[in-house]
């Protein structure tokens, strides 16, 4: 390697400055002005690699921002002038394709594409870039193995260049040719919700609080900024949901999924704890960045106590900690986690600041319990003598799942016996059945 | 707030679900998932069940043909409204369970006979309709009036306030929507005042949008009662710190000049901010009534700095006129000062011979501060304070061992333009200090001047004016030695030296005048023109007489050749900016109809124009019998004309349409193909459309229109980008200096990317323009990242003369006043345009529309017209005594607070300084402490300070 720098840098210092040298006389031998322009190589340093990370469209095609936030005449006035101009530019636009239609710089364009094509030339292969050594050489390597000093070919995207990035390759030459651009990493694409869940707020029994809460602090921050713009605060980040297994954490959330239009990403605890370190870090990173893509957008996570407890998966939930409250602000993206050990997460990550709004899920009352009940057997065929009340009215620990799993168990029960109908029996021997596999091991009644 | 589509919290969802369920009640209840939800419906707590029923119970008495019980009744409803509480996401419970019986009480209602009971009810049913807002739109106003109209006089009818803040809202919406619709359909049905025509047009026209209604009058009510409710609603709000809703809603009814009735002291300040957005004649309207608020709550220079943005000297005197506080009388002189108003206007409206009195009637210290004499002095002082003072070298500026190129270059460049491009460097960066090593401290006769050749003299000599610039009284005498110059150019340099240095200020002794106008009538062009353009900076703005009796015959002279009639047309466009004034428009206008067509042919000749379009600078449609008159002249300099006095009179004015127009104009493509074509263009002048050059006006114009708005500024950006991308040469390469007018003094990241991007363009005339353009951006600000830029375009075209002579002249531009001047024309929070300061920018960059032309050529001095839009961008505090007096400050970005809750900070990332303090184009300063109340309210330029009588040390305090 240091044979070819040395090799390579002697020409590279001496030959242009001769060049120039000898330019500058033919220079000075043409009087016209006109015909010298653009001889020389122009030093402007090319700059390679993504030095700035492209957020959102391009800054000189971006609409300013609209202050107030408030909702006043004085925004709409403001939203109006931005509209007049965009229909401005599109008149422009419009007149100028029909003056002088794009058709003839289109063909001009097509030739310049088949040219490059005709210099890539095919096949092609793809390497690795490992080093970049100037602005027209770098060094790959390949799948076969033995890495090249190759040259760079002068149309590909210097910006796009970073070391590491795969490149294509031209077939004999090994000349960059090309950058593939891999896009968001596949293990968040799969986070992403494509098909919203059927699960409305009305299929959640009471949980009114919880609903109210959770609309607020998440869904409203997202649909009407200004309020609480207005109010002067800044709405909370997000939520964390907690209560003991099977009161309706994850429902809510599917409800919210379902209501809102936002980007939702879900993502369980577990799948945040990757083989290699610095995975899991890198996916929250990941996952973060493709929220603020898609933005608005909500993230939940479940079962966060997978990685959130006590630092015992620490980087995952440093980088979790610095996505929530880090110095990049995440405008639009608001994130719901769900745990059903709240105390044994770390204090870092609840404290106001981060995930500021706690809700508690607790075992439904009476009341709720009835609702809850009135859902799921609503859409069964009970015998009368099923008195729903009287499993409302017992004083055992159900929580939501269980009562679901009551009314399962009882229509399975019917169903093994190709009955029609629920029967009381069924629903009490469903509700021992449950309750003991609740409870498992512990012998019901033993500590009464 | 009173937009149609703002209705937000009221209808979430509740009514939306209970309507299904009375539409699945029909439907035989089929859905199983459905009908849970009706159960769920029909589950209430006990509370709400209770409630739910004594409702009922009072609908039903309602119903019930008992009449002493309606009383009654329609009372505990109304409590039981006003009592409940709602949250965001929901409505209120009563409400939701009366929702239902909405349209049985609507009916009843109209049985009923008018009584203060059905006023009551109405009152009551106008609550009930915010519920129904989306299928009957208008019910609440509509029963609001109804209800006012059934009171008897004597006991008018409740606060709406009473009923909460959701329901003031509502009916502020309402009221806009009908409001809108009714000068709509007045509209369309003219001339139809009496009430009962109002309501049959408003019933057609209701008729159209929702369900047909039982009753003929759909809301009654005459325009004014609807502008006493409104004016009833703005007071509420206005108490409840929604000064933003209020302000809307009475511009809305187009009664926004009544608010200075309703704010009181608490509330003024938040009122007024969205002028720049509104249509021509609204704004005014608009302005006005923060000005008479202003007014009346003795907030003197606010008020004057609108009075300037109206631009109305008869307010302008008023205000002058009204504190009796001679400190504010002085703060406000310095107001005055920088928006370079004509002292005349403060006078009073006398008889020819009153001026005289007028001006002996201040005092000695008022028109110090009117004159900005002290201003040199104060410059000076400041920029010893920043540790500034020490002259700068060209190396200083260029930097060039940092610059890439290789070495034994420098002998390449033709050294007479590199040191002229010393001389605009040396000028620009040591602007104002008066110290310059090439020109003021030079000894005799070994002055940077015989560095230069010819027409490069007298630029170096006129750069004298600059290096001394404001500074009267040592300035003339270190420029009168070269007056006595045997070199013709240096005599002219001098002179506009002469002019130069004393623009912006007014002395006593007239100097300007006295020693420019002998040389007015001078038979040597240069000195003719030196003179003449010198007279029109120095006295830029002032309107004053003797001027136009000095200029006016040589632009209607016939015999004179058209540079000086235009430049003489250039000189009293300055001196009479924004003025309108007939005479000058009149005799340019006549010169324009008479000049041959060769000679308007000239290059010249768009001087000519755009000192006439410099008469009508702001002043909108001021400028309309003109632009007719210029339809009239033949030969094709009108369009350019057209476009000139169009643009001007809308400068700054951020008019959607007019910026229209001017894109209209860049749409056709002048097709100016290879080089001889040209030439024989050149000889064939009879074909119209090869002229070109109103397009170059017309992008210019854009920016010129767009910019003082920030939405439209920022917006106009991408339509110069789209100019670029598809214009022809001519609009290519006016576009980077639209950037730069656009964004004068102003560096903005994309801004510098944009134009980084233009220098290396392979039109080698859009590289130039955009080299310029990046110097114009950066005038004054020092900014490190334009300064690598440019030396890395000085590296890149060290061998392009024109460019690399531009490169140095932008290089200087950036280090301006060494970083202490700015040449943004808004100041005072850049909300006030300086007239002046837009025509120096223009005049400049109209000379850059023909680069080859004018300043590549001979008349590189054209340079020099920035010097009227050059000003210190300090921030100096005075005591009493006028005596500078350092205080602590703190200077940040400044941050759009307006309709924002609470009282946010007004800048952000802010340092603490001691005064004097330099101040960037989009940075503020607030006084630290609250010891000193400054008089004036923006902190900017000269600012008095007086101790705050209330103000305790924070340790006293604690004790």
């Amino acid at each position: 390697m240091v044979c070819i720098a040395t090799t390579g840098n002697a020409p590279s210092g001496l030959g242009p400055a001769g060049q120039g040298k000898g330019q500058q006389q033919e220079d000075g031998d043409k009087k016209n002005p006109q015909e010298q322009k653009k001889k020389w190589e122009p030093p402007l340093p090319t700059r390679v690699g993504k030095k700035k990370k492209k957020k959102g469209p391009d800054s000189a095609s971006k609409l300013p921002a609209v202050h107030p936030t408030t909702r006043c005449r004085l925004r709409l006035l403001k939203m109006e002038r931005i509209k007049d101009y965009l229909l401005l530019e599109e008149e422009f636009i419009q007149n100028q394709e029909r003056l002088k239609p794009e058709a003839t710089r289109e063909e001009k364009n097509e030739e310049d594409r088949t040219k490059v094509d005709d210099l890539r030339g095919s096949p092609m292969a793809v390497g690795t870039l490992e080093e970049i050594i100037d602005d027209e050489h770098a060094i790959i390597s390949t799948a076969s193995g033995p890495e090249y000093y190759v040259s760079i070919m002068s149309f590909v995207d210097k910006d796009l260049l970073e070391p590491g990035c795969q490149v294509l390759l031209h077939h004999k030459t090994q000349a960059v040719i090309g950058v593939l651009q891999d896009d968001a990493d596949p293990m968040v694409s799969v986070m992403k919700l494509d098909k919203a869940p059927t699960e409305s707020y009305a299929d959640i029994g009471g949980l009114e609080n919880q609903i109210q809460e959770i609309k607020e602090s998440v869904e409203l921050p997202l649909t009407h900024p200004e309020l609480y713009e207005e109010m002067g605060i800044k709405p909370p980040k997000g939520v964390i949901l907690y209560g003991v297994p099977g009161t309706g954490k994850t429902l809510l959330a599917k409800a919210v999924a379902n209501q809102t239009s936002a980007t939702f990403l879900r993502v369980v605890g577990s799948e945040l704890i990757q083989k290699y370190l610095g995975d899991g870090p890198k996916l929250v990173r990941e996952m973060f960045r493709v929220a603020e893509e898609h933005a608005p957008s909500i993230v939940f996570i479940d079962e966060i106590d997978a990685i959130g407890t006590k630092r015992r998966i620490q980087r995952t939930m440093l980088e979790l900690l610095n996505q929530l409250d880090g110095f990049d602000t995440r405008g639009d993206v608001k994130v719901i986690m769900a745990t059903n050990k709240i105390e044994s997460l770390d204090p870092a990550l609840i404290r106001p600041g981060r995930i500021d709004r706690k809700i508690e899920f607790p075992l439904p009352d009476i009341k709720t319990k009835r609702h809850i009940f009135k859902l799921h057997t609503s859409r069964m065929s009970l015998s009368e003598d099923v008195d729903l009340e009287d499993y409302i009215t017992a004083k055992d620990d159900l929580s939501g799942a269980d009562i679901k799993a009551v009314c399962t168990e009882a229509g399975l029960l019917a169903l093994r016996e190709r009955r029609m109908r629920v029967t009381k029996a069924d629903f009490t021997s469903a509700r021992e059945k449950v309750l003991y596999r609740k409870n498992e091991g512990t012998p019901e009644g033993l500590y009464l | 707030m009173p937009e149609p589509t703002v209705a937000i919290p009221v209808t979430s969802e509740d009514p939306k679900k209970k309507k299904q369920n009375e539409k699945e009640s029909t439907d035989e209840q089929t859905d199983p998932k459905k009908k849970g939800e009706e159960k769920q419906g029909e589950e209430l707590s006990e509370e709400d069940l209770q409630l739910k029923n004594e409702l009922e119970m009072l609908v039903e008495r309602l119903k019930e043909s008992n009449t002493s019980l309606y009383r009654p009744a329609l009372e505990t409803l109304r409590t039981l409204i006003r009592t409940s509480t709602s949250s965001m996401t929901s409505v209120p419970k009563p409400l939701k369970f009366l929702h239902q019986h909405y349209p049985g009480l609507q009916t009843l209602y109209e049985a009923w006979p008018p009584s203060d009971d059905k006023s009551l009810f109405a009152d009551i049913l106008s609550v009930l309709a915010m519920t129904y807002s989306d299928s009957e739109p208008r019910g609440t106003l509509r029963y609001r009036l109804l209800s006012a109209s059934l009171r008897p006089e004597s006991s008018p009818l409740t606060d709406p306030g009473l009923w909460g803040h959701e329901y003031v809202r509502h009916l502020a919406a309402e009221l806009g929507e009908e409001y809108s619709a009714r000068t709509l359909g007045e509209d369309v049905e003219v001339e139809e005042q009496t009430e009962a025509n109002l309501d049959g047009e408003d019933k057609e026209k209701e008729g159209d949008q929702k369900e047909v209604k039982k009753k003929p009058a759909v809301v009654p009510g005459t325009t004014d009662e609807l502008r006493s409710l409104a004016m009833e609603c703005a007071t509420f709000l206005l108490h409840h710190n929604a000064e933003p809703d209020a302000v809307d809603l009475l511009q809305e009814l187009e009664i926004v000049d009544r608010i200075a009735e309703l704010v009181d002291e608490n509330t003024y300040e938040r009122v007024c901010q969205c002028v720049n957005l509104l249509p021509t004649p609204d704004d005014r309207a608009f302005l006005k009534a923060a000005h008479s608020i202003y007014g009346q709550h003795n907030k003197f220079p606010q008020a004057l700095s609108l009075a300037i943005r109206l631009g109305d000297p008869e307010l302008i005197r008023r205000d002058f006129n009204a504190p009796a506080n001679p400190l504010m009388k002085r703060q406000l002189a310095f107001l005055l000062a920088r928006a370079q108003i004509p002292r005349e206007w403060l006078e009073p409206q006398a008889s020819e011979d009153g001026a005289e009195d007028g001006e002996s009637e201040l005092p000695e210290d008022i028109i110090d501060c009117l004159c900005n004499t002290h201003l040199s002095e104060h410059f000076r002082e400041f920029g010893k304070e920043l540790g500034v003072s020490e002259a700068k070298s060209l190396e200083d500026v260029y930097k060039s061992h940092l610059e890439n190129t290789r070495s034994s270059t420098a002998a390449n460049v033709d050294s007479a333009r590199g040191n002229l491009a010393g001389t605009f460097v040396n000028a620009f960066v040591n602007a104002g200090f008066g110290n310059d090593k090439l020109m003021v401290e030079a000894e005799e006769g070994n002055s940077w001047i015989y560095k230069n050749k010819d027409h490069g003299m007298m630029s170096a000599a006129a750069s004298l004016g600059l290096s001394l610039l404001w500074d009267t009284d040592v300035g003339l005498s270190h420029v009168d030695k070269y007056t006595y110059s045997a070199e013709e150019h240096i005599k002219a340099g001098a002179l506009l030296a002469t002019g130069i240095l004393n623009t912006g200020v007014r002395t006593e002794a007239d100097a300007a005048l006295a020693l420019l106008g002998d040389y007015v009538e001078n038979k040597s062009v240069p000195l003719k023109t030196s003179a003449i353009t010198g007279l029109g900076l120095a006295y830029a703005g002032s309107h004053r007489e003797d001027i136009l009796q000095l200029l006016l015959p040589q632009v209607s002279d016939d015999a004179v050749s058209m540079e000086i009639a235009s430049l003489a047309s250039l000189a009293l466009g300055f001196v009479f900016v924004g003025s309108g004034n007939g005479e000058i428009a009149s005799t340019i206008l006549q010169t324009l109809m008479e000049r041959e067509d060769k000679q308007l042919e000239e290059k010249w000749a768009r001087y000519m124009i755009l000192g006439l379009a410099l008469l009508y600078l702001g002043l909108q449609d001021g400028s309309d019998a003109t632009i007719e008159t210029l339809k009239a002249v033949e030969h094709p300099i009108s369009k350019q004309a057209v476009v000139l006095v169009d643009m001007c009179s809308y400068a700054g004015s951020g008019e959607v349409l007019k910026v229209q127009s001017m894109l209209h104009l860049c749409d056709e493509h002048i097709v100016k193909t290879t080089k001889d074509q040209k030439d024989k263009d050149k000889d064939a002048p009879e074909e119209p459309p090869q002229d070109d050059t109103f397009q170059a006006f017309a992008v210019l114009g854009i920016a010129l229109v767009a910019m003082g708005e920030e939405v439209g500024a920022e917006m106009s950006m991408r339509t110069l980008n789209h100019l670029m991308h598809y214009g022809e040469p001519v609009i290519r390469k006016t576009v980077p200096l639209a950037l730069g007018l656009l964004s004068a003094s102003n560096p903005q990241l994309p801004v510098l990317d944009t134009l980084s991007k233009y220098s290396h363009d392979n039109d080698l005339a859009v590289a130039l323009n955009a080299i310029f353009a990046m110097g114009l951006v950066g005038a004054g600000t020092n900014n490190a990242r334009l300064a690598q830029m440019l030396r890395q375009l000085a590296g890149y075209y060290y061998k392009e003369p024109d460019c690399l002579f531009m490169v140095r002249i932008a290089q200087g531009l950036v280090h301006m006043g060494k970083g202490t001047i700015t040449i943004n024309p808004f100041f005072s929070d850049r909300n006030i345009m300086s007239r002046t300061a837009v025509a120096g920018l223009l005049a400049t960059l109209v000379a850059f529309t023909d680069a080859k032309g004018f300043v590549l050529d001979k008349y590189h001095w054209m340079v020099y017209f920035l010097v009227t839009a050059m000003y210190p961008r300090f921030l100096i505090t005075l005591d009493e005594e006028l005596k500078p007096f350092p205080v602590t400050v703190r200077v940040g970005q400044a941050v759009d607070v307006v309709g924002q809750a609470g009282k946010p900070r007004t800048i952000s990332g802010f340092q603490t300084h001691s005064t004097p303090v330099r101040i960037g184009t989009t940075e503020r300063a607030e006084l630290a402490t609250e010891e000193f109340i400054p008089f004036a309210h923006v902190l900017e330029g000269f600012v008095i300070l007086h101790k705050n009588p209330g103000y305790e040390k924070e340790d006293k305090m604690e004790l």
